[in-house]
């Protein structure tokens, strides 16, 4: 390897599509999120920082990061600690997976569709954690709930992840996104369903209404992260707004063709449009339903959404789903 | 968590599901509330004893300031107990138009209710759609008194403010969009899946146990009770105006929603009504400064439910004693019962389904349950006490 490719890898890890550039990402989604959603909701949003309060979400970040920051003295310290690191950290990781520049991730094999299922979990454990080592009943009747809520959502998200996978022939998510590149068609015109599906269950590991279960605010507070404050809550919004460009780019590269060169345009562009195109969705569903209680949620997701899911796989088996013959 | 132990989970005084300052502790199985210990009283402001030291006019202002939503309903009930002691009688057209404030005033506080009950269920985006539609009552409101909150329409011997006829059109116009909204309120609130999930079978309060419980107001008409002061005991004009009863007999959360909205369509009729048919003339009598020794209980239908104020005067111009009831104390025992064996995540919708208002609840007294010796704090006592 020459020192101009290493050199190159470096800085694409770094800048660009790496950290720093998933790093505005995130909070440029964070401002879309909220802008719209208040715009649903007849209000105004963010207003004052920036054009259109654009830098809102960074500058709620630099107050965050310089707050007095408490911890509860009947809290493990080191978890307590670790814990807001590696939710920021997992999504981020996720993201060097998901093609955003080309038809390829940064970091692309064989299996790392699993490999994205086991950060999803990884990261509803984190959460279960930051609640059950803040030793406090609001975060620690949270965490459960997180706990309880990914018992639910997780096994009709993996299904419908899956779906993509058996018609491409192909368990890494570029290989995915080359397949709907190279026969021209997404998946969300072959499965309508599994995307129906991923975007409910996706909605559900982002915890947005109507599954804001873990942290509903009339109930518990502010549930796991009831007892997080200063930079330990920055980090922990920071992963959330990584965990929605992940979620948005995940479905993106699974059901909508991901990042695609159309005449001139880059990539680059076309997965940005997508991802928005997600991300003003997933708001949308936010905005429009009330929350489910925790027991409502889980038997919902084993009676309908698991059925359905299962209804999908057994479509492509019988070739609807696929590529029309 | 489970396994037979359980939990405490205290709900306020500081909390996201109350804006007000009382606190329940719950004991919590799992997801299951098994025990529930309220505790009320953070509030105490002193209220009757300030009764005793002004002017009857002066009280009437005090009076308003009971309670920031319903502040017409303890103005009308000081301004009829006091009338009731001076043998006063008010000017018809004035009753009309505390009909008028006091429906308005019900339609601003239910449709910020049904707003609050949507916050706790985690519907954010209803919550701020009826809280847009009632600044269209609050604008109302000021047109006729001038106010948003605290009118200041009553006065003892009638009202301070007439409605001149220019402004029935604009009243009549703003009520029209009203009760277009409301009806698309009430179709959402009755289609609406996630809403009928949350409130359907929650905190269902039985007739039987909603009459023992001295339940009132909205949630006792939701336990299918007939129960309402303007129709059982009317005051000001509500005789001469015809309007239904709402009731619904599920006793759940969601009866306590339809009972609030549909008495919202009620009130738009009702005000409607009082426009056209208000009868010319004064607006109010004149009324001496001193009022004559005696007694007299004035009930007044509250947003909330039914109001009591009592008061005792002894000759002077000054009270003798005073006592308020307001309607979130007579629902706190009924809420109880209707919280046991529920989920705690329906806690918050529960309490809030009485619409309760704690700072206007909070009265102060001293009972050795054991002797039932009661007593009073000077206020040396009570000054020593807070700054302790």
């Amino acid at each position: 390897m020459t020192i101009a490719t290493t050199v190159l890898s470096v800085l694409q890890v770094l800048i660009f599509p790496g950290t720093l550039f998933l790093l505005v990402l995130a909070f440029f989604y964070e401002w879309i999120n909220r802008k719209f959603l208040a715009r649903l909701q007849n209000r105004y949003g963010p207003m004052y920082t920036g054009p259109g309060g654009i830098l809102q979400p960074f500058a709620d970040f630099l107050k965050l990061l310089s707050k007095e920051d408490i911890m509860p003295i009947t809290a493990d310290t080191l978890l307590f600690s670790l814990a807001p690191v590696f939710y920021s950290a997992l999504p981020l990781t996720a993201m060097f997976i998901v093609p955003v520049a080309s038809q390829t991730g940064l970091i692309s094999f064989e299996g790392d569709l699993i490999f994205v299922l086991f950060i999803f979990t990884l990261i509803v454990v984190t959460i279960f954690l930051s609640g059950w080592c803040s030793m406090t009943r609001f975060s620690v009747i949270g965490g459960v709930r997180a706990a309880l809520q990914m018992l639910g959502y997780e096994i009709p998200m993996a299904l419908a992840i899956v779906g993509p996978a058996i018609v491409a022939k192909s368990l890494s998510i570029s290989g995915i996104v080359e397949w709907q590149q190279s026969n021209n068609i997404w998946n969300i015109l072959l499965q309508p369903l599994g995307f129906a599906i991923l975007v409910i269950c996706l909605l559900a590991e982002l915890g947005y209404v109507p599954f804001d279960i873990p942290e509903a605010e009339t109930e518990i507070v502010a549930g796991w992260q009831t007892e997080y404050s200063g930079r330990k809550l920055a980090l922990f919004r920071l992963g959330k707004d990584f965990e929605l460009v992940f979620v948005s780019a995940l479905l993106v590269s699974l059901f909508l063709g991901g990042p695609q060169q159309v005449w001139i345009v880059p990539s680059i562009v076309t997965f940005l449009i997508k991802t928005v195109a997600v991300v003003l969705l997933l708001t949308l569903l936010r905005a429009v339903f009330a929350r489910f209680r925790i027991d409502q949620m889980i038997s919902g997701m084993w009676k309908y959404l698991l059925p359905l899911a299962i209804l999908q796989i057994i479509l492509i088996q019988f070739g609807l789903g696929g590529l029309p013959l | 968590m489970g396994y037979g132990s359980t939990i405490k989970v205290p709900f306020g005084p500081q909390h996201p599901a109350l804006k007000e300052p009382a606190n329940f502790i719950f004991d919590v199985d799992g997801d299951i509330v098994v025990g529930i210990k309220p505790r009320i009283g953070y509030n105490h402001r002193g209220m009757e004893k300030a009764f005793e030291l002004r002017t009857y006019l002066q009280n009437v202002y005090l009076a308003e300031r009971i309670c920031g939503i319903c502040s017409d309903a303890h103005a009308t009930a000081y301004v009829q107990g006091v009338e009731e002691l001076l043998g006063a009688e008010v000017p018809p057209r004035a009753k009309y138009i505390r009909v008028i404030v006091a429906e308005l005033e019900r339609l601003h506080s239910h449709s910020l209710w049904v707003g609050v009950a949507a916050h706790e269920i985690g519907f954010d985006t209803l919550f701020m759609y009826l809280w847009r539609d009632r600044e269209a009552v609050m604008n109302l409101l000021e047109l006729i008194s001038g106010n948003r909150v605290h009118y200041a329409m009553n006065t003892i011997g009638g009202v301070r403010r007439d409605i001149p006829a220019d402004l029935i059109p604009k009243i009549k116009q703003a009520l029209d969009f009203l009760e277009e909204r409301t009806k698309y309120y009430l179709n959402m609130v009755k289609t609406e899946q996630t809403i009928l999930k949350r409130t359907v079978g929650v905190g269902v309060l039985p007739p039987k146990d909603a009459v023992d419980l001295c339940a009132v107001g909205p949630t006792l008409r939701a336990s299918g009770i007939k129960n309402d002061v303007r129709a059982d005991d009317p005051y000001a004009a509500y005789g001469e105006i015809p309007f239904n009863v709402i009731t619904h007999d599920q006793g759940d959360v969601f009866s306590r929603m339809l009972v609030r909205v549909e008495e919202m369509l009620e009130s738009v009729n009702m005000t409607r009504y009082a426009l056209d048919h208000m009868p010319a003339g004064m607006i109010r009598v004149k009324v001496p400064m001193a009022v004559p020794k005696g007694e007299a209980v004035s009930r007044v239908e509250a947003p909330r439910g039914e109001l009591i104020h009592y008061a005792k005067s002894n000759g002077t111009t000054k009270l003798e004693r005073y006592k308020v009831r307001s309607p979130t104390l007579g629902n706190i025992p009924a809420v109880c019962k209707t919280l046991m064996g529920g989920h705690l995540a329906d806690v918050p919708i529960i309490l809030a389904g009485i619409d309760p208002c704690f700072s206007c609840m909070d009265r102060m007294a001293f009972v050795d349950v054991k002797t039932s010796k009661h007593w009073v704090w000077t206020t040396q006592e009570l000054k020593r006490h807070t700054s302790k």
